[in-house]
């Protein structure tokens, strides 16, 4: 799941990169953020640490628990309306969520006494605590959370294990090929796809094997600008300890305080500033993988090759179907020197579009650059807190702007661009000025730099503010594609469309929400990104209900030249679309080589395409 | 009346004293502007919602989007490539293309346009009657999705009175796709244009540049949603008032942008436009007979004032409920297909186009669902049986008759419930008494009628034209009933015409088949649908029409035949032997021999012959029915033969010849033979005859 932004953490450390000779760093080891038992810092039924929720407190006004982010402390009064106004919340219509599941309401663990017992003899750690085995049973997915909160699991892995190393990890696989039990790999949990969703009618002994405890970092190499380090390792303690000694990879899913290295490989991860640092497809220089076969890796660390098809590309976006990725030699950077936030006032969402491709063309686009439609700008709008000095102008900034200079723009129609550059700051000054230059052509004028930071804000406040939303009976889902530009504004129309217009066909009481924003720019198109909400009051099954939606909508996005994930990955959720993506041969190709690296379908989670 | 306690809450008890403003969910739009200033009403400020996604342009605009669309630049660089004219010879062109073609809707004109509309239409017709429910439907649609109007074409006034509609309903007002004969009429072509007409030529075969203007310049109105985009489906006029087989060009063109999903949905509006009286009766009734239109032009229309002092009485229009072409579509056609190449450059699937075939037959059939049936169209179908005259009161009886047997079938009958039957009937009679007279004796009988202006002194002196031009012209109201019982009478016909006593569903169904497959120019049949509709007819005869049908599922031919399936039958017997007589004309081009080579002919002097025979066995009293003369059936005929592979079609240098197949076409005259009574003729009989009346005429 792509969901927490850059500047979500108190303190950003602008290390000032020093002037050493060029070698090897060995790094100490340090624990993981997240701890080994999840359920001591993170919420059971929800998103993020349990310190931190959106809740309504005594006086009716929606407020930020916690002390962790920016927005912790602080009371948000416009959000109630719009939640009232937008999606038809009522606060005298309430639906809590269940009491923590107990070991009675989770499915006993089937043995596999063998297995067990070598494992045991192996000395490799491992439990089958309920809760351990219920907190890596899921992922993010709507349909997961709401089982959570309402349902019961019918499947769920029967055991977990967690290596310490790439060695361990060739030990547990082996265990498992001999007495034929099930792996399903478990980084940080964030998946959108269902992809670490147990198979309901997988009758052998599944075992979810968590990478958290191979969290190293096993050496940098200033010369080559590249670290090794182990899969484990989650994306907030990958950048601050590379931080530490000066360097950073630049790869920030929107994820990444919970999403882990190995998980990113699996799932082709994409980062926010991926316009300078690329994707993780770019990022990566060497990669180790575990498979029932025995282990994937190349022989030499270069950076490219021609030696027939890359066989990095058989890992990348495995989605745990082929082994476990357990070391990865990625590329680093300085830590830039200048980091800057910016945005773009546009009349509308197509004059934005037109520029966002205009910046693409001339290859000028910042770290990062998102347009958000106006149904997301307004949604900024209303989560505007109270008193903080530091948010004052979170959209008076803008109107402002609105009566001194922009007179004739409609609030209800603009679109706002939200910028992130760095590099030098005499870099990031002369990219500022060209883009800004090219904004003008299409209408754009500056909106500040609080505007683009609070843009940013925003995407880690929604993952969040969903578990809010189920409280009062709203469903809340996002979900994403790639698309060339042509096609950016049909499709965003579109598939908007077709969101009401689903919600309305079954019946839904309510207005509901639909938003997009182009979230990353490529020369050929764009990557979009769209959140759906809708009240489901009156309805048996919200649910199966939202599934329908999005199914109709990942039909709309398709029919609209878009396609089955930008970087969210299939799962099982988006399987279905999987072979009219790439062709009969083409999920051939696929079969054939699970066929070959996993014939006994040791890693059965079942993604991507069903083996059946 | 007074002491009714019920006065205190009713307005008008006596429901003799009613008005006509409303009845059965229709509105009269006429009657507010008999009481309120036309001035005031054209000038009123009018507060229009437009299509929600819409960018505001005017006319230049959309055409300089036109101009710079990837489309027309993609084809400006083919032209240039493949007939190597120079970038601004081609760029002049595509101005010109653009400029024949575009509208100019503006407001201004419109509302000067809707006060002399106003006048003119106020002493045409009584009432204007509009189903509210369809126009509320289309209110909230306009702002959703981009929408298609698609009206049947009996008329000129169609195109008017539509806009006239949208200006009364503070609706965005249509631009409508016209064919080029307005055009070059000073004056009115200009008028027309500024009130939202685009003229399209009829055929542009492979003009590469106009394909581009063309569709660009729909499709991009389409995607804005500048305004409803309006056109006929049927691609010109009815003269017969039947449907006509749809024309899918313009449909394809307006509705691909969906297919390519440049848009979330198109709204497909199927309306359906009644006459009672139709303004062009006259004009068709002799252009069906040969004597050739005359050329639109602005002095014509002045000519044709005189129609001013006329009475058409009422307008039914309908707007049926909306089609979706994304439900339509829905598990038929995958649009992704399209993502693989530039959306400017692919053009629609063949699935696609099959899908889309299919929608323009079901916006017919809805039109035909949808059609108002007058009184007189019924008492009109009584008429053409007894060309000799009717008593009025059997006529009564006749009519009453077959308006429950319209009624039986889905048809929807303006017949007022509050009057007697007597009276309905007695005020249509008067009302079309151009067309009949009632004697003292109460014998109604239909009469001569003036021919229009432009027919010479020779022809309207001719007395087997006038007396096909009084059949022709009453046929066209009976026709406005057709649609409502062809189905009935494919089944009813071989069942008369059955020499056994019981016969077969099966083979029933194979002479029903036959049937559609040679009325399919005459009649709009759903294809693929034949056993279905025919499925459908059985029961409703079974229950309506005295249909016997035994355990064996045979139909017990002597309990089947009756009044009902008798009248069916007789009712579409013309058709049928003028499908005969074509044949015959045919054989005789090989002079009535199987295996000589025919002669070939082009098709329009197909129709002139075989036109000539027919006036050739009406005079000599071989045949009785009039309205065989008309060239509208003797062309359908010959199209359907081609479309059998009967005839076949022969490219000699320029021109295309038929050259029909004896052998085929004599077994399909023997089928129709057996199925209905023909003239006891020889076919070289009809060579001989066709040499002397051609020669005659020569």
């Amino acid at each position: 799941m792509k969901k927490t932004g850059a500047k979500i953490f108190k303190e950003v450390n602008v290390v000032d990169c020093g002037s050493q000779t060029d070698r090897k760093i060995s790094m100490e080891e340090k624990a993981p953020t997240i701890p080994k038992r999840r359920q001591e810092l993170l919420k059971w039924n929800g998103w993020g640490y349990k310190d931190s929720k959106f809740i309504v407190n005594k006086d009716e006004h929606v407020e930020f628990t916690g002390d962790r982010y920016k927005l912790s402390g602080h009371v948000m009064p416009s959000l109630r309306e719009w939640m009232i106004k937008t999606i038809g919340i009522s606060l005298d219509h309430r639906v809590q969520s269940q009491p923590e599941l107990t070991a009675a309401d989770i499915p006993a663990p089937i043995k596999n006494e063998a297995f067990l017992h070598d494992l045991r003899n192996a000395r490799i750690s491992h439990s089958d605590d309920s809760q351990d085995r219920l907190f890596r049973a899921h992922g993010h997915t709507l349909h997961e959370v709401f089982i959570l909160r309402e349902g019961r699991f019918s499947r769920i892995p029967d055991l977990v294990v967690w290596p310490t190393s790439h060695d361990e990890v060739i030990k547990v696989v082996e265990l498992a090929c001999k007495h034929n039990t099930v792996i399903i790999p478990f980084g940080g949990g964030t998946s959108v796809s269902n992809a670490i969703e147990c198979p309901k009618h997988e009758t052998r002994m599944i075992t979810s094997l968590d990478t958290s405890q191979m969290n190293k970092i096993l050496w940098i190499d200033e010369k080559n600008m590249t670290a090794h380090c182990e899969a484990g390792i989650i994306g907030q303690d990958l950048e601050r300890r590379l931080d530490e000694k000066g360097f950073c990879t630049g790869h920030e899913p929107d994820s990444m305080e919970f999403s882990s290295l190995g998980g990113w490989v699996a799932t082709r991860a994409s980062g926010m500033k991926k316009n300078v640092y690329g994707n993780i497809e770019d990022l990566i220089i060497h990669l180790k993988m575990v498979t029932p076969r025995g282990v994937i890796e190349k022989s030499c660390q270069v950076p490219r090759m021609s030696s027939g098809p890359d066989i990095h590309h058989f890992m990348l976006g495995s989605e745990g179907t082929l082994g476990v990725v357990t070391e990865v030699t990625l590329k680093i950077r300085p830590v830039p020197t200048c980091k800057k936030y910016g945005s773009i006032v546009f009349p509308n969402f197509e004059q934005g579009v037109d520029c966002l491709r205009e910046i693409a063309k001339q290859r000028c686009a910042p770290a990062s650059i998102r347009l958000m439609d106006n149904e997301q700008f307004q949604f900024g709008h209303a989560l505007k807190p109270d008193t903080s000095t530091l948010f004052s102008s979170f959209v008076d900034g803008i109107k402002k702007l609105y009566i001194t200079k922009i007179k004739g723009f409609d609030l209800t129609k603009i679109a706002v661009a939200t910028l992130l550059f760095e590099g030098t700051s005499d870099e990031v000054a002369s990219q500022e000025k060209r883009v800004y230059e090219i904004a003008a052509n299409f209408g754009g004028l500056p909106g500040g730099e609080e505007n683009g930071e609070r843009g940013y804000m925003l995407t880690f406040v929604i993952a969040y503010i969903r578990d809010l939303g189920f409280e009062y009976y709203v469903v809340a889902e996002s979900f994403e594609t790639s698309v060339p530009w042509d096609r950016v504004l049909d499709l965003c129309r579109n598939v908007k469309d077709r969101l009401h217009r689903e919600c309305k066909d079954r019946g839904i009481q309510f207005p509901s929400f639909a938003t997009c924003r182009v979230t990353q720019t490529y020369d050929s198109g764009a990557c979009v990104y769209f959140y759906f909400a809708f009240n489901y009051r009156g309805l048996t099954n919200p649910v199966k209900v939202y599934e329908e939606i999005e199914a109709s909508a990942r039909d709309e996005i398709l029919a609209n030249g878009g396609s089955i994930s930008h970087h969210h990955g299939v799962g099982k959720l988006r399987k279905k679309w999987l072979p009219q993506t790439i062709g009969d041969h083409g999920t051939g190709i696929l079969k054939a080589i699970k066929e070959y690296i996993d014939p006994d379908n040791i890693f059965g989670s079942d993604n991507l395409v069903s083996m059946l | 009346m007074e002491s009714q306690s019920r006065n205190v809450w009713i307005k008008e008890g006596d429901p003799s004293k009613l008005g006509a403003l409303y009845k059965d969910g229709y509105e009269d739009i006429l009657e507010e502007r008999r009481h309120t200033s036309d001035f005031r009403w054209c000038t009123r400020s009018r507060n229009v919602q437009f299509y929600q996604y819409r960018h505001p342009r005017n006319p230049k605009q959309i055409k300089d989007s036109v101009l710079s669309s990837d489309r027309v630049q993609y084809a400006i660089e083919q032209v240039i490539q493949e007939s190597g004219t120079t970038p601004e010879e081609t760029e002049n062109q595509v101005h010109s293309i653009l400029d024949e073609m575009a509208h100019n809707l503006n407001l201004s004109s419109v509302r000067c346009l809707a006060y002399v509309l106003t006048k003119i239409i106020k002493r045409l017709y009584r009432r204007i009657y509009v189903n509210e429910e369809g126009i509320d439907t289309v209110r909230t649609l306009i702002k959703e999705y981009p929408v298609l109007l698609m009206p049947s074409h009996r008329s000129y006034t169609d195109f008017l009175v539509m806009s006239y509609l949208f200006y009364h309903y503070d609706l965005p007002l249509p631009v409508i796709a016209a064919a080029m004969d307005f055009m070059g009429m000073k004056f009115v072509g200009t008028l027309l244009r500024n009130c939202g007409a685009f003229f399209i030529r009829r055929s542009f075969g492979s003009d590469k540049l106009y394909w581009a203007v063309f569709t660009e310049y729909v499709q991009t109105q389409m995607c804005n949603g500048d305004a409803p985009v309006e056109f006929y489906v049927e691609g010109t006029r009815s003269r017969t008032s039947k449907s006509l087989s749809p024309k899918i060009g313009m449909l394809k063109a307006s509705l691909e942008p969906y297919f390519k999903a440049h848009c979330p949905d198109i709204m497909v509006i199927p309306i359906t436009v009644s006459y009672d009286r139709i303004l062009e009766e006259n004009l068709y009734t002799y252009e069906l007979l040969g004597v050739p239109k005359p050329k639109e032009s602005t002095s014509g229309l002045l000519k044709a004032r005189s129609i001013l002092s006329e009475d058409f009485g009422n307008i039914h229009i309908c707007l049926a409920p909306p089609i979706s072409i994304r439900t339509f579509s829905e598990g038929k056609i995958n649009r992704h297909i399209h993502s693989l190449s530039p959306r400017y450059i692919a053009s629609l699937t063949k699935d696609e186009e099959v899908l889309l075939k299919d929608l323009a037959f079901v916006v017919i059939l809805t039109q035909q669902k949808h059609a108002v049936i007058s009184p007189w169209a019924l008492i009109a179908s009584v008429l053409m049986q007894k060309t000799n005259g009717v008593q009025f009161e059997e006529l009564v009886k006749d009519v009453e008759w077959l308006k429950r047997q319209a009624s039986n079938c889905g048809a929807y009958v303006d017949w007022p419930g509050n009057e007697s039957p007597e009276h309905v009937i007695r005020t249509r009679l008067l009302f079309h008494s151009n067309k009949l007279t009632i004697s003292d004796e109460d014998l109604v009988e239909l009469k001569q009628i003036s021919p229009p202006s432009h027919v010479d002194n020779k022809t309207s002196k001719d007395t087997i034209i006038s007396t096909a031009a009084m059949h022709v012209m009453t046929s066209l109201y009976r026709n406005q009933l057709l649609h409502v019982f062809v189905r009935i009478a494919m089944v009813t016909i071989p069942v008369n015409s059955c020499l056994q006593e019981t016969l077969s569903i099966n083979s029933l169904f194979e002479q029903y088949t036959f049937l559609e497959t040679i009325l399919s120019r005459e009649f709009i049949f759903q294809p693929g649908k034949t056993r279905e509709d025919f499925n459908k007819v059985l029961v409703l005869l079974q229950h309506a029409g005295g249909l016997v049908i035994d355990e064996e599922r045979n139909i017990k031919i002597k309990q089947s035949v009756n009044k009902y399936t008798t009248f069916m039958s007789i009712m579409f017997k013309p058709f049928l032997l003028g499908y005969w007589v074509v044949c015959q004309y045919l054989l005789s081009l090989a002079g009535g021999n199987l295996d000589a080579r025919p002669l070939a002919r082009k098709a329009k002097q197909m129709r002139i012959e075989t036109q000539q025979l027919i006036l050739g066995l009406l005079s000599e009293g071989i045949i009785k029915h009039y309205e065989i003369l008309s060239l509208d059936l003797i062309g359908n005929a010959l199209d359907s033969l081609v479309d059998m592979g009967v005839i076949s079609r022969e490219k000699r240098i320029q021109d295309i010849y038929f050259v029909p197949q004896c052998a085929k076409v004599s077994r399909i005259a023997a089928k129709i033979e057996s199925m209905t009574e023909v003239p006891a003729t020889h076919i070289t009989d009809f060579s001989t005859f066709i040499i002397r009346t051609v020669t005659a005429k020569l």
